[in-house]
């Protein structure tokens, strides 16, 4: 059995370097608080932002928050049609697309992270494929299963399946004729009929977005060598998940926050009460900027010793890049792109 | 080794009034008397000088071994007789080429030296027919001449040692065969003879040939130059590194030509005793054997290596070639077969000791770290006082010195309220009474100053990593009182020096007792030592009456903080790994400690006694589920020592601390936490001074003051000692 032992996926290749090398760009952006932020996106003109069970909109940078809409849980994922229909998920895996002549809704939906208007009357809705008691960040890193789907949705109640066995999709764009999806742990873009667009990303990919040059992936956090290094260590992530509550699960992380119950690795230690900025650290800012062809070209980082961690959705608003931080709860504007 | 006893649970006494100790009724915490790893045993071994020769002796026994099995009776005595007598002059010329080449010099002139103190001895005794002695002298002085020239040449007019003794290699030649040719017949037609000569050169002492003793004798007088002599040193100096042994005050010129001149009067009496042996010369005598003498040299050393004495080595690569030439060409083979042979066997033997020398420190680092499994009893009686149940009550403390000390592991108070701490660059740093703004160095003492205590007479004791045990006045003089303790009977590494000094208190009667945190690792890598989670430390003790340290109890978990009781009757130790408080009767040390707290919250750092009669203990860092589990797992600890940068390595978290406060029996009474993110974390000492609890952390750069309403405010440390004293 020793020698017959399956090799583990490298982690991986890509590092902070280069096009990724650290700057300030996320710390020094503009922001406007939101609580609960999730997900954003651009209808017509406007930018509207999820806030927990509430939808906002924003008519230019600078404008006051106009409320659009409360739901009766939390928004999961957002979009807009071009011609002005707005599709919310809600937590559960309700759909509701309204704002056209007819509003509509679909069946039960499970753990959808993202979606888009693929006709006026047709949706692709990704299922990331866990519950909503199962933080996504969490589990993904731990789990092999491949439980992710993407669901074509009609208005008219027919549901078709685009992919399936995807592991941990989180955002889905339309890239040409095809539809690109993010997967969060594998770290790849992959087409929905199956081939391999990119690969290597070194961080946990969030939603994505069209730009002029190219592409934008938020991304939850940055890759981490002991939490790649422990994947391997099969025995030890059986012992975790059966012994030790989720919350304390060593994984990447949405919020920067020291707490006494986790884990943390030997250099983010303190030092004069400061976390050094290059310290190894769970949670992290990060939007990885590419060119058409999904290779990275640019970054903005957050690094290991600010707050603006764990960038969700981001979007091209009127020029300019926009982002969401969950940690720090703030819609952040990046200036031209 | 076995991991240390599972701890059980302690009886929660919510409501104790009654402070004693019961000693007897705690928990025996087991103590390994013996900490057995193979892969230690293996790094300690890798780690001692004398691995060097592995290989070339591996390569002597490989030889001796297939002689053995296929040669009959060589080994025998008289065998091993003649190979004596012949071989000893032989072996004196490769002495003599290493201190040589130790000096980092060559000498190719050492065939031709033999043959002509040869020729000297034959014409001093036969045709002169000079006393013995006085021929020796002769002799021993036609080697060192020539030993002189090489010297002028190489050392002081830096000609280079190839080119020179290439140079004299070639005078001497023709000058002995000028005399030989002048004064063979002569000679040979000689007939005295005399006992002394006939001695040196065919009579045994002690079954064995005088010459084989002549040179024992001088490989032991050469061994004892290189370990313990200023000379020897020197040599080894200049070969090691010339210029950095003329910046440290060597004259570097001076010792090449001594060394030459050394290495040519040995060669002296190599041709001496080779003179003796053989009553005559010949032409070809000495042809040869430079290069037979450097082979065997490269052979014990592994190569030309300047700056190493290896007496030792040389002499096994000598045996090995001499033993090998002489069993192949007594077996009857060819010349040029023989040739073959044993070029083939020494470039294998040198292919392995070059690759084992090159990769001996990659080996060691690889196997250095040795992990154990720690199985920690689940964190007991907090419920509620956990950071997340509480107020962070810290976060009321205020910040002395803030940004002015860098890294305070403990702070104390003397009677007048002056506050005091240790610094990372191995000051003590003075903040003045009363409102510590005033910041003065007391003293610089170096190391890592870590645990402090005042003594009866008031000067201040401290642990300092790195160094072992000093006392500092309070005018700031500085005295080492203890930087070693006993050596461990059974240990392969040296432990006698004390390498993490870390936390001390001092009983009535005036013994301080301290902790060495960790044998294995210094104060930069000890979370190393967490990663390893075996018993490296040990408690010790220092008499200052009669200045002898002493182990008390070694093999203990990351021994850190030491407390005594109130009573002063007992000894409370901190084992931080395992995450639990020790105790010692002072009365009997020797049983051992027992268990007086398990199963806390955080890793605790040093105690120390409350005004209440209870203590306060520093939690320097907080356990969590995640690592409870690696401590479980070694293999997977090593295995993340070698796959993953040591920035990203799990570990308990640092950056969250606390105090806990418990009473006299250990009952966990209350917590003190900062907020997560708030300046005081890391607490790594604690202080209760005049009602007011005084913090230190390692790694910050400030002193934490927190009011203690209720607390006895004429209560100080220094008063209580002197009322137990």
């Amino acid at each position: 059995m020793f020698f017959f032992r399956k090799k583990m996926a490298p982690p991986p290749s890509l590092t902070l370097e280069g096009s990724l090398g650290p700057n300030d760009r996320l710390d020094e952006a503009d922001a406007i608080p939101v609580t609960a932020p999730e997900t954003i996106c651009v209808a017509g003109d406007a930018l509207l932002i999820s806030s927990g069970r509430d939808l906002y909109r924003l008519e230019a940078w600078g404008a006051p928050l106009e409320r659009v809409q409360s739901f009766e849980a939390d928004i999961t994922a957002l979009t807009a049609s071009p011609e002005g229909q707005i599709a919310v998920v809600l937590t559960g895996g309700q759909l509701q697309v309204f704002g056209g002549e007819t509003p509509w809704s679909a069946p039960q939906l499970n753990g959808v992270a993202d979606l888009v208007f693929l006709s006026e009357s047709e949706l692709a809705v990704v299922e990331h494929g866990y519950a909503e008691d199962q933080p996504v960040l969490s589990y993904a890193p731990w789990d092999t299963a491949r439980r992710g789907q993407v669901l074509a949705v009609h208005r008219n109640g027919s549901t078709r399946r685009l992919s399936e066995a995807l592991h941990c999709p989180m955002g889905i764009v339309a890239a040409g004729e095809a539809l690109c999806v993010s997967q969060l742990d594998q770290a790849c873009i992959v087409e929905v009929e199956g081939a391999l667009r990119q690969q290597g990303f070194p961080a946990y990919l969030g939603r994505l977005c069209e730009t002029r040059t190219g592409y934008a992936i938020a991304c939850l956090s940055r890759r981490n060598p002991l939490i790649e290094f422990l994947k391997t260590e099969k025995s030890f992530v059986r012992m975790m998940k059966e012994t030790i509550d989720p919350r304390n699960w060593i994984a990447p992380r949405a919020t920067p926050e020291f707490a006494h119950d986790f884990p943390m690795a030997l250099g983010a230690t303190r030092l004069f009460g400061e976390i050094k900025p290059w310290a190894p650290s769970f949670s992290y800012g990060l939007i990885i900027e590419t060119d058409k062809n999904f290779v990275p070209v640019g970054s903005a980082h957050c690094r290991a010793n600010g707050h603006r961690h764990a960038i969700t959705d981001v979007v091209e608003w009127n020029g300019d890049l926009i982002a969401v931080s969950r940690a720090s709860g703030e819609i952040l504007n990046l200036g031209a792109i | 080794m076995a991991g240390p006893a599972p701890f059980p649970m302690r009886p929660t006494d919510g409501n104790n009034v009654n402070n004693s100790i019961k000693f007897n009724s705690l928990t025996r915490y087991k103590v390994p008397r013996l900490v057995l790893s193979p892969r230690r045993i293996f790094s300690d071994i890798l780690s001692k000088g004398w691995v060097e020769s592995a290989i070339p002796l591996l390569g002597f026994l490989a030889v001796v071994i297939t002689i053995a099995l296929t040669t009959d009776s060589y080994f025998s005595g008289s065998n091993m007789r003649i190979l004596a007598l012949y071989g000893a002059d032989t072996g004196l010329v490769i002495l003599a080429l290493l201190i040589v080449v130790a000096v980092g010099g060559l000498d190719l002139s050492v065939g031709s030296s033999l043959a002509m103190s040869a020729f000297v001895a034959l014409y001093g005794f036969h045709i002169l027919e000079l006393p013995v002695l006085l021929v020796l002298v002769m002799s021993v002085a036609s080697g060192a001449a020539v030993g002189v020239v090489n010297g002028v040449l190489a050392g002081f007019m830096g000609c280079g040692a190839l080119l020179t003794t290439l140079g004299t290699m070639i005078t001497v030649r023709g000058l002995f065969t000028l005399a030989s040719q002048a004064k063979l017949v002569e000679i040979s037609l000689s007939a005295r003879s005399d006992d002394l000569w006939d001695w040196v050169g065919f009579a045994q002492f002690m079954t064995l040939p005088v010459v084989f003793w002549v040179l024992a004798c001088v490989a032991l007088l050469t061994f004892f130059m290189f370990r313990q002599s200023r000379f020897g040193w020197h040599i080894l100096a200049v070969g090691g590194n010339r210029k950095a042994a003329r910046n440290g005050g060597i004259g570097v010129k001076k010792t090449i030509f001594s060394a030459y001149v050394l290495a040519g009067a040995i060669v002296g009496l190599a041709g001496f005793i080779y003179a003796a042996r053989q009553n005559s010369i010949a032409a070809d005598t000495g042809i040869g054997l430079e290069f037979f003498a450097l082979t065997a040299l490269v052979v014990g050393l592994g190569g030309f290596v300047p700056g190493r004495g290896a007496v030792v080595s040389v002499l096994l690569g000598f045996a090995t070639i001499y033993f090998m030439n002489n069993v192949l060409v007594n077996s009857g083979f060819r010349g040029d077969f023989v040739q073959l042979v044993m070029g083939s066997v020494i470039i294998v033997i040198l292919a392995i000791d070059v690759r084992f020398r090159k990769n001996r420190h990659r080996l060691l680092a690889a196997t250095y770290l040795d992990p154990v499994a720690l199985k920690l009893p689940p964190v007991q009686n907090m419920t509620g006082l956990m950071p997340s149940d509480l107020a962070p009550k810290l976060a009321e403390a205020t910040v002395l010195g803030s940004g002015e000390i860098d890294g305070p592991e403990d702070v104390i108070l003397d009677a007048g309220g002056n506050l005091y701490c240790g610094t990372r660059d191995g000051r003590i740093m003075r903040l003045a009474a009363p409102d510590f703004t005033e910041i003065t160095v007391l003293a610089k003492i170096g190391g890592r100053p870590l645990g402090l205590a005042f003594d009866a007479a008031g000067d201040l004791i401290v642990c300092v990593a790195g160094m072992g045990l000093v006392r500092v006045g309070l005018n700031g003089d500085v005295e080492l009182l203890s930087d070693q303790t006993e050596r461990s009977l059974v240990q392969v590494q040296d432990d006698t020096s004390i390498r993490m000094g870390d936390d001390l208190d001092i009983a009535p009667d005036g013994t301080i007792y301290f902790t060495d945190a960790t044998k294995r690792y210094d104060m930069e890598n000890w979370g190393l030592d967490l990663l390893e989670g075996r018993p490296n430390g040990r408690l010790l003790s220092y008499d200052p009456k009669t200045k002898k340290t002493r182990t008390v109890c070694d093999n203990l978990i990351f021994p850190n903080g030491v407390c005594l009781t109130h009573d002063g009757k007992h000894l409370l130790v901190a084992s931080t790994w395992t995450c639990s408080i020790l105790i010692f009767d002072l009365a009997d040390l020797a049983a051992g400690p027992r268990v007086f707290m398990s199963g806390l919250a955080g890793y605790p750092d040093n105690i120390n006694r409350a005004s209440d009669g209870g203590y306060w203990i520093a939690l320097a860092g907080m356990r969590n589920p995640v690592v409870d589990l690696a401590m479980k797992l070694p293999a997977l600890r090593l295995r993340m020592s070698k796959q993953v940068p040591p920035t990203d390595w799990l570990f308990g978290n640092l950056n969250i601390g606390g105090v806990l406060k418990v009473n006299g029996t250990g009952d966990i009474k209350d917590a003190l936490w900062d907020r997560a993110s708030g300046p005081l974390y890391m607490i790594t000492s604690m202080r209760e001074h005049k009602g007011a609890l005084y913090l230190g952390g390692v790694n910050n750069n400030k002193i934490g003051r927190l009011d203690l309403p209720g607390a006895d405010p004429d209560w100080t440390g220094p008063n209580r000692y002197r009322k137990e004293s």
